[in-house]
């Protein structure tokens, strides 16, 4: 913490070193605050400068470029150039970031190594561009967080600014509510009405990591295509290949008259669902979908899911083949080719996806944009 | 207050779906994937949220008391959440405003406190807000509120109930009403009918109903379990909890995930089939639908189940999240 912010004061704050010497060593500390603008620096460094020089006789270059001999004297401890910078950091933008001086490099939040769940939020970077020369290197966060009101030059006893997030927490941790409503918990309530439900429809708490297996079983997420979508732990009689699409077809050509006799398995009355009285659209499944796998924009999770978990490709045929290929791509102008950002095995034998076969064959155009939709 | 008769809320028998045209059910299905789109992109700057359970459960537990409906209680605590962070918002302004201007500075936890005095006042006017946006003959009276406060030893005046209030409404400039997860359930379950998914609408409409008391309530917690999930269970970041409050705005990633573990819930062989259509329907992954899904559930069994593993399985969230990115990528 001592010597890195020497740089700092050196490489970004003034290139042509430690002038402002003379005028911070004749400022009380607690004074220090008076020179948080670089022109006062200036000033201070144009009308400090031009004496010494000629007291001591030196060159004209001597000015510019003192020496480290001559340096040295002026500059005897590099804590002083770490008070200034760290004083112009936390004045320039507390408040607005608090402690989060460094978020302002968009560029260091969109790389990759500060989202990698591994790495510190906040490294220090050090870039010796020539185009972030000017940039203030930040100090190690630690100090940076510190407002001058603790250890700083600026003025003593200032509270600490509140961060939003940390306020908040704190509000909703002391905030007291009166005992209204004593003997109700409605977490427990909520749990007993779900135990309940289970109970009743299963006899007993089924393995919840079913919930997980089905789009690792073989399962092609492209649309409400039974065969494909049925976990293999559902038991569903067997059906030819062509004829799930031929009965499926059937379905949608049916669907405005009838109950779709979709499922293949114990039917399910519906319950206050009336069937369609008008002549209702195809299924919003049948929508042309380019692929089946992905056929929107995908959604903030899996934006996130996608850039957290890139720097840990899947293997290339990690959980069996066929299960997440890439489906092909119909010509369409709402979709964008993504394949070359796709990192999965590409297919052996390209299947048309079902669904864009299906609205194809879809006897009303469905005209839902599924890119709106999501 | 306890030991009274608990007034139920709306009968569940009351909704009834396939009643709406299938125009309307396209306009307003398209209108709120806009309206979540748009609220995903405004969450990406928000810093912090205000959503604990005991606060959500006295909401919910003033709304049960004065009959209102299931989404009038959610929008009262959304009207609560979004009142609260404008408050901290002004507070952490001030702050840094007289700081800057080397006045006087008024210490931040003196402001704290005048928010923590009117904070069930400010609660209070949130429901009674919310109730005056659904029906209006079930609009919570000013004599009704105080009578309330006052049994809590909180004695307000008609005027500074009406001041709450606007407080309130000027706070949020005057924009409360606000969506809810609510109406993206019901919207959903009424599409499933439309497309044809054998689903018991109505079951699954009530199971849906506890399943969102019961995000609304666990909140962190579930939305702690989906991110934990989303980086393989390892400790996430201050960074990447930032950036995951996008994904706590998405609510029709939170509808689906409730659809889903509801259809779960009623019948496993309805519930792969109801997966497929709301992944067909929002264009949500199907691993992500399970994944969120998969997070409420387990909280929904929570302590009643020992020794139930609590979160994801390793290899499985692993395996299911890197299909997820793959399919998006």
């Amino acid at each position: 913490m001592t010597n890195h912010p020497n740089f700092i004061f050196q490489d970004t704050m003034d290139p042509r070193g430690p002038a402002p010497q003379p005028f911070q060593r004749s400022e009380k500390p607690g004074r220090i605050r008076r020179r948080k603008t670089r022109r006062e620096r200036n000033e201070a460094l144009v009308g400090s400068r031009r004496p010494l020089a000629h007291q001591d006789q030196d060159p004209p270059g001597a000015s510019q470029n003192p020496p480290l001999a001559v340096r040295d004297p002026l500059a005897p401890n590099a804590p002083k150039f770490m008070v200034i910078a760290q004083g112009r950091l936390s004045r320039k933008h507390r408040g607005l970031f608090n402690h989060e001086v460094k978020s302002l490099d968009v560029g260091r939040l969109l790389s990759s190594g500060s989202l990698d769940p591994g790495t510190p939020v906040l490294s220090t970077k050090c870039s010796p561009s020539p185009g972030r020369a000017r940039e203030p290197t930040p100090p190690p966060r630690d100090k940076e967080n510190q407002v001058p009101g603790g250890s700083g030059p600026g003025p003593p006893n200032t509270p600490k600014l509140p961060d939003l997030g940390q306020l908040l927490g704190e509000l909703q941790c002391q905030l007291i509510l009166p005992q209204a409503f004593p003997r109700r918990n409605l977490v427990q309530e909520a749990r007993d009405a779900i135990m309940g439900n289970l109970q009743a429809c299963h006899g007993c708490v089924p393995d919840l990591t079913l919930v997980l297996q089905p789009p690792l079983s073989g399962t092609k997420p492209g649309g409400p295509e039974k065969l494909r979508m049925t976990p293999s732990w559902i038991n569903i009689p067997e059906q030819a290949p062509g004829e799930g699409r031929q009965r499926r077809r059937q379905e949608t050509e049916e669907f405005t008259f009838a109950m779709p006799h979709t499922s293949s398995t114990p039917t399910t009355h519906r319950e206050g669902l009336a069937p369609p009285k008008g002549p209702w659209p195809p299924l919003l499944p049948s929508l042309p979908s380019p692929s089946g796998a992905a056929w929107g924009p995908p959604t903030a999770f899996d934006l996130l899911k996608s850039i957290w978990l890139v720097a840990t490709p899947p293997p290339p045929c990690p959980w069996g083949v066929g299960a997440q290929q890439p489906l092909p791509q119909p010509p369409s102008p709402l979709f964008p080719q993504t394949s070359a950002l796709d990192w999965s095995p590409k297919p052996p034998t390209p299947q048309p996806s079902l669904s864009w076969v299906v609205a194809q064959s879809s006897p009303e155009a469905w005209s839902f944009p599924p890119m709106r939709l999501y | 207050m306890n030991g009274r008769v608990r007034p139920k809320l709306a009968s569940l028998s009351d909704f009834q779906f396939g009643a709406v045209a299938t125009e309307t059910i396209e306009d307003v299905l398209l209108h709120l994937a806009q309206q979540n789109e748009q609220a995903v992109q405004e969450a990406a700057g928000r810093m912090g949220s205000f959503r604990e359970t005991r606060i959500v459960e006295f909401v919910f537990l003033l709304s049960e008391q004065w009959c209102l409906e299931k989404s009038v209680s959610y929008q009262a605590v959304e009207i609560l959440e979004r009142f609260m962070v404008k408050q901290a918002e002004n507070i952490c302004r001030q702050a840094t405003t007289q700081l800057r201007e080397k006045t006087e500075p008024q210490n931040w936890r003196a402001l704290k406190e005048q928010l923590f005095n009117k904070f069930i006042l400010r609660l209070v006017s949130c429901v009674q807000l919310a109730s005056k946006l659904s029906f209006h003959y079930k609009i919570i009276s000013n004599i009704t509120v105080l009578n309330f406060l006052q049994a809590l030893g909180y004695i307000h005046t008609k005027e500074e109930l009406l001041e709450s209030e606007l407080d309130v409404l000027k706070s949020l400039n005057f924009q409360i009403n606000l969506p809810t997860p609510l109406a993206y359930v019901e919207m959903l379950l009424e599409v499933l009918g439309y497309n044809g998914c054998s689903v018991p609408a109505t079951r699954l409409h009530a199971t849906c109903l506890t399943l969102l008391d019961l995000v609304y309530l666990l909140h962190e917690p579930v939305y702690e379990s989906l991110l934990r999930a989303s980086i393989e269970n390892s400790t996430p970041s201050q960074l990447q909890g930032e950036k995951f409050v996008s994904v706590k705005e998405d609510f029709m990633l939170l509808a689906v995930g409730i659809i889903a573990a509801s259809a779960f819930i009623q019948n496993h062989e309805c519930w792969s089939q109801v997966v497929g259509h709301l992944q067909s329907i929002t264009g949500i992954a199907l691993e992500s639908i399970a994944a969120f899904s998969y997070a409420i559930l387990t909280h929904s069994v929570g302590a009643n189940t020992p020794g139930r593993q609590q979160s994801v399985p390793s290899h499985l969230a692993a395996r299911a999240l890197r299909a997820t990115a793959s399919s998006n990528m």
